[in-house]
């Protein structure tokens, strides 16, 4: 790897493949025997998640989001609801689920001193999990 | 110690399963449903709760439309993850659901103390956005379960149907029209948001980060 030659082999090795016959110590380190020189079949290979991934599908997206939006607008016309209304029976699950933690709260405020040390020990136990859940690194393209 | 966390963590993974069961379950009214001695007034009901499916369902689109263009790479990693490691998923998702609920309930405990509002509404803020992001996500993983591309003769094929965007507004879709099917809808989308939380936080919202950083003393 000292002489021009050799830069000149290990930038382009295809135009200059003479150089292997004329230097041993590339010979030795890309010969026919450590290098494998099969041509790679890019099409055979597995499709990668990324390919194709960019392409924006505009008449799709504004179909579905059209058809969604029609379709909720008639719906809502039929069932006599305004925009409001939609609003307030969305919310009305998130109402329950704080609805649920207040009175949780109250009870544990009321609990004897055992039952929070409990309350404390099951929240110290599933954070614990969690955090030993989320060391493990995600396999995503490694699967 | 060992033994002791191997049964230590399946044991509170059924108690957050239960947990979120309980939480999670459906109203009384969502469970009798019967079409044979249905009223005009349930039926009212019914149409009512369409319209709000319906009309969630087209927010839903245009959220994950506006994400999958802001962050597409991300999105695609945390599906990716969904589809590598479900089970996974599902678990950290449970857990964290879990988590998210004895939080919040010591955090209004503490709400007499002041301390109790801001850090509330942070962990509210913190949720939402997690479930939004991991929605996105899961919509994208089904879009492309569904009709993604398995070749790239297939791919190259396609003219319009592929890329994020349209597996994503494709898994909206699909996922809203399961969601409109009466008592199992429910069940679905609630299973569904599981696995967005669990991917959205495995994946550190898709950026495929540690969490924690490990220590170790520097070399001389």
């Amino acid at each position: 790897m000292k002489t021009d030659s050799c830069l000149r082999y290990l930038e382009d090795p295809e135009a200059n493949s003479g150089h292997l016959a004329d230097c041993a110590e590339c010979r030795a380190l890309f010969g026919e025997h450590n290098v494998p020189s099969k041509p790679l079949a890019l099409d055979a290979l597995p499709l990668a998640p990324w390919e194709g991934a960019t392409h924006r599908a505009w008449p799709l997206v504004l179909g579905g989001v059209v058809v969604a939006l029609i379709a909720a607008a008639v719906l809502c016309m039929i069932a006599g609801m305004t925009p409001l209304h939609v609003v307030e029976n969305s919310f009305k699950s998130v109402q329950s689920m704080r609805a649920f933690v207040l009175t949780s709260a109250d009870s544990l405020r009321d609990a004897s001193r055992g039952a929070q040390l409990a309350f404390a020990g099951a929240f110290l136990a599933v954070n614990g999990v969690l955090v030993a859940l989320l060391r493990r690194s995600p396999r995503g393209i490694d699967a | 110690m060992r033994r002791m966390l191997r049964l230590f963590v399946p044991l509170t993974i059924v108690a957050a399963t239960l947990v979120t069961a309980m939480i999670a379950a459906p109203a009384e009214s969502a469970k009798t449903f019967d079409l044979k001695s249905i009223t005009l007034q349930q039926a009212a009901s019914m149409v009512q709760q369409s319209a709000v499916i319906v009309s969630l369902v087209a927010v839903w689109m245009l959220a994950a439309v506006a994400l999958t263009l802001m962050s597409g790479r991300e999105v695609r990693a945390s599906s990716m993850e969904i589809r590598a490691s479900a089970l996974h998923c599902f678990t950290v998702g449970l857990v964290a659901f879990t988590s998210f609920i004895l939080t919040a309930i010591l955090f209004s405990y503490l709400i007499p103390y002041f301390i109790g509002i801001p850090l509330l509404f942070a962990l509210a803020v913190f949720g939402v956005l997690t479930k939004i992001y991991g929605m996105v996500a899961m919509f994208h993983a089904i879009g492309t379960l569904v009709a993604g591309a398995r070749s790239r003769e297939q791919l190259a094929a396609r003219k319009w149907f592929r890329g994020d965007l349209a597996m994503t507004v494709l898994g909206a879709l699909i996922l809203g029209a399961i969601r409109l099917i009466p008592v199992v809808g429910v069940y679905v989308w609630w299973i569904a948001s599981i696995f967005a939380i669990g991917s959205a936080l495995a994946t550190k919202f898709g950026r495929r980060e540690p969490w924690f950083l490990a220590w170790r003393p520097a070399e001389a």
